[in-house]
């Protein structure tokens, strides 16, 4: 494409633009729609997971280890796992430290008391791990099962599977609106670019006579839907980034235990993503409209 | 420059508009087609700008065969035709300017070039004058001769016209034609159909006759007469 055809192009676009005002504003408005609704529910489903990662981050995994293994075999796990990329600090929990701690004033007579001995002591060799800040659990969980030497992991299961299954039932649900709303706008956009034609078939039609090419017919309503699609994503990301500070805030003051770190960087790569969606959308829905351009450039009907 | 051999039309709606007809047009020829309403004149003229593709035979133009041409070419087989229809197609809200232009816009000319071929063009058909005039400013005449411009601002080896004097009145009719012997004076093949027979009895043109579909006359310096 040649400078002095892009510069028609957007010419022609602007001039539309301006000409078909509503047509223009109806598309515009359902792309910037779409897209809030869309950025709401993957802000949401951001903030789920950053939720999930601060508590995964808090939580203390306990391994405990199987009764045969030796205080000297656990230092070695407890120097081969603090070489693992998640975890931020390992403690070595003896028998003998763990039934102190289950005693609130413990002595060596109670522990007598109830069979525990040095030489008999039920309870097993534990290590105590914190995570790093935004590392997940899963695959730390993955490498520990591993280790021969663990019996068993225990972390707060089963609240972390109810956060995890609602973190994925709202990827999930977040999938389908996104996916949905892209296709109810795709479809909005495709009948007004449709109509655009309809009012411009003359138009059309003295391009073709005159020798345009299809893709020369179809540049100034790509650039168009280009426009269109950048401004919808535009009004979408100022309306999102002003709304979820505000709703950040007043949720921050209400639940002072919830905790996300959503930030501006994640923000931006979220609005990145609204831009291309918006943009991809504008010049979709204006390609598959013009995808049959020869239809609106027949001088007369056929058979007349 | 023309040659169409044993054209048949036949639309879907079973209408046969086109009835093996062959014909041939030598550069620099101005020929007139005439005949009545439904007799095939705009179905003809269609076929050499490829609006229409034939069932039945082939057309050649400058020597391709535009009848198998794939539909990305044809913007180029029109790039070498000038085309002008009765209803005058001008772009209501664009100047005369940028009406007679849109035929280099389109071909991506650079702008030093459409405005010096618009300046000749409009001189051409004396209306340089009302470059920044909108079409609806124009009279009727006035308009067509826009459209004339526009179709020979590319300098076109053929102009095909459908009834470019249907909407005037007999004295602009006249103005116009003037128009068309010029160009063709120029060396541009010219194919005119009409219902105007003081236009064509008073030229004494070649004169191709359509009827029901059939040339049934091609007269050399012919008349409109062809019951």
């Amino acid at each position: 494409m040649s400078l002095a055809n892009f510069s028609f192009y957007l010419n022609e676009a602007i001039i539309n633009l301006r000409r078909s005002g509503f047509t223009a504003f109806v598309t515009l408005s359902t792309i910037a729609i779409s897209l809030i609704m869309m950025g709401a529910f993957l802000l949401a489903t951001m903030n789920m997971e950053s939720f999930l990662q601060h508590m995964q981050a808090e939580a203390l995994v306990t391994i405990y280890l199987k009764p045969e293994v030796s205080i000297t075999d656990a230092k070695t796990l407890k120097l081969r796992l603090t070489g693992l990329e998640e975890i931020e600090d390992i403690e070595l929990v003896t028998p003998e430290q763990a039934a102190r701690e289950l005693f609130s004033s413990p002595d060596d007579q109670q522990l007598l008391q109830i069979g525990i001995t040095e030489d008999s002591n039920p309870l097993p060799t534990t290590l105590r791990l914190k995570l790093k800040s935004g590392m997940k659990l899963k695959p730390l969980l993955t490498k520990l099962n591993n280790e021969p030497e663990i019996d068993n992991v225990s972390y707060g299961e089963d609240l972390f599977r109810q956060f995890q299954g609602l973190s994925d039932l709202l990827w999930i649900t977040s999938l389908i609106i996104v996916l949905a709303l892209g296709l109810a706008s795709l479809f909005i956009v495709y009948n007004t670019v449709r109509l655009t034609l309809f009012m411009r078939r003359e138009e059309i039609l003295i391009m073709k006579l005159v020798g345009a090419t299809n893709w020369f017919v179809r540049g100034p309503f790509m650039v168009e839907g280009f426009i269109q699609g950048t401004f919808g994503s535009l009004i979408a990301i100022l309306f999102l980034f002003a709304s979820y500070k505000f709703i950040l805030a007043k949720l921050t003051l209400l639940t002072p235990f919830f905790a996300t770190d959503i930030g501006i960087d994640q923000f931006f790569k979220l609005s990145v993503k609204l831009f291309m969606m918006g943009t991809i959308l504008g010049i979709s829905g204006s390609l598959l409209s013009l995808r049959d351009i020869s239809r609106f450039s027949k001088s007369t009907p056929e058979g007349v | 420059m023309i040659q169409l051999q044993n054209i048949s039309k036949i639309f879907p709606n079973g209408v046969r508009a086109l009835n093996n007809v062959s014909l041939t047009i030598d550069p620099g020829d101005f020929v007139f087609l005439v005949g009545p309403s439904g007799a095939g004149k705009s179905t003809f003229l269609r076929m050499l700008f490829r609006e229409d593709v034939p069932t039945e035979g082939k057309i050649y133009v400058d020597g391709k065969e535009i009848s198998a041409m794939p539909e990305s070419r044809v913007p180029y087989l029109r790039r070498n035709l000038g085309i002008v229809l009765q209803d005058f197609q001008l772009l209501k809200r664009r100047t005369v300017a940028e009406n007679v232009a849109f035929g280099l816009r389109v071909i991506g000319a650079s702008s030093s070039v459409i405005s010096n071929r618009v300046q000749e063009a409009l001189e051409q058909v004396g209306l340089s004058h009302k470059r920044r005039m909108f079409p609806t400013e124009l009279s009727g005449g006035e308009q067509q001769r826009v459209c004339i411009a526009r179709a020979i601002v590319n300098n076109p080896l053929i102009l095909i016209t459908d009834e470019p004097t249907g909407n005037l009145d007999p004295m602009i009719s006249q103005e116009i034609m003037q128009l068309f012997l010029e160009i063709n004076a120029r060396g541009t093949t010219v194919i005119m159909a009409t219902h105007n027979h003081n236009l064509v009895n008073k030229l004494r043109r070649r004169v191709v006759a359509l009827v029901d579909g059939q040339i049934i006359k091609d007269e050399p310096c012919g008349t409109y007469a062809y019951e």
